[in-house]
């Protein structure tokens, strides 16, 4: 059964993930979005993706990440949640089926790490907010 | 009645660019590719009855990086990949496209990589 992928919607209406794709060069938005449609159609724990979507570890573990390479060897990534349940708890949830859920994305120079304060405000405060939302809060 | 949610909406806007869809089929198709050989090497496992643990012993490998490459959880190592085909028997092929995209200069026929 093939997944949906969904985007995390703030409080306020903004949708970051959406927000950050926007600000990528076309052909990272273009690939972003292969990967997450393989994923998708063939969801974990089958492998899918190409080796570019990957879980995340330690502080991040339950996350995972679409890791891509840009111009200049930029790098680019893109951080989402699974969704996954019984019928009646993702109904529950606001989902109709086993969901992607895409959270926000992080661009770097080569070469050089994210903090764990990045991913704490731009990923993790996000990820709570969503999974504290019931239903949850998802751009339309 | 088909509600198209805003990840379809989205894309289908963008994919009026011929840049953004023509890298998004290019990607597809790669992916696609290297899927197709991890998802085929765990069938073949299957088959043959190889559980992951005895893979990993059999070809000196900690049990957990069988685990990550056949469930997406790290990028698949071309040497990992041509160590578990060794092991199962068989080997990874590569076989170049016939037709339009053949380019001149290049040589013809398979290239086989050696399962070493």
């Amino acid at each position: 059964m093939a997944w949906q992928v969904e985007y995390y919607e703030h409080g306020d209406g903004s949708v970051p993930a959406a927000e950050f794709l926007d600000g990528c060069p076309r052909k990272i938005d273009a690939q972003f979005n292969a990967v997450l449609d393989a994923v998708a159609a063939a969801p974990p724990p089958k492998f899918s993706g190409g080796g570019k979507w990957e879980a995340m570890h330690g502080s991040m573990g339950g996350y995972y990440e679409i890791r891509l390479t840009g111009p200049g060897r930029e790098q680019f990534r893109l951080f989402c949640l699974l969704e996954n349940a019984a019928p009646a708890e993702l109904k529950r949830r606001g989902l109709a089926s086993p969901s992607i859920v895409v959270i926000n994305g992080m661009r770097k120079p080569h070469r050089t790490t994210f903090t764990d304060r990045d991913y704490r405000k731009q990923v993790r405060a996000l990820g709570e907010q969503h999974l504290a939302n019931m239903p949850r809060r998802l751009a339309r | 009645m088909s509600h198209q949610s805003f990840h379809e909406r989205r894309k289908a806007e963008r994919m009026r660019d011929a840049e953004f869809r023509g890298e998004y089929e290019r990607a597809r198709g790669e992916i696609e590719q290297i899927d197709s050989v991890v998802r085929s090497l765990d069938e073949l496992r299957e088959t043959n009855g190889t559980s992951k643990a005895a893979l990993a012993r059999r070809i000196g490998r900690n049990p957990s990086s069988i685990r990550r490459l056949f469930t997406a959880q790290s990028n698949p190592e071309l040497r990992l990949v041509v160590q578990i085909a060794n092991d199962l028997d068989a080997d990874v092929v590569i076989v170049p496209r016939r037709g339009h995209r053949e380019r001149q200069g290049r040589d013809a026929g398979h290239a086989r990589v050696p399962a070493a």
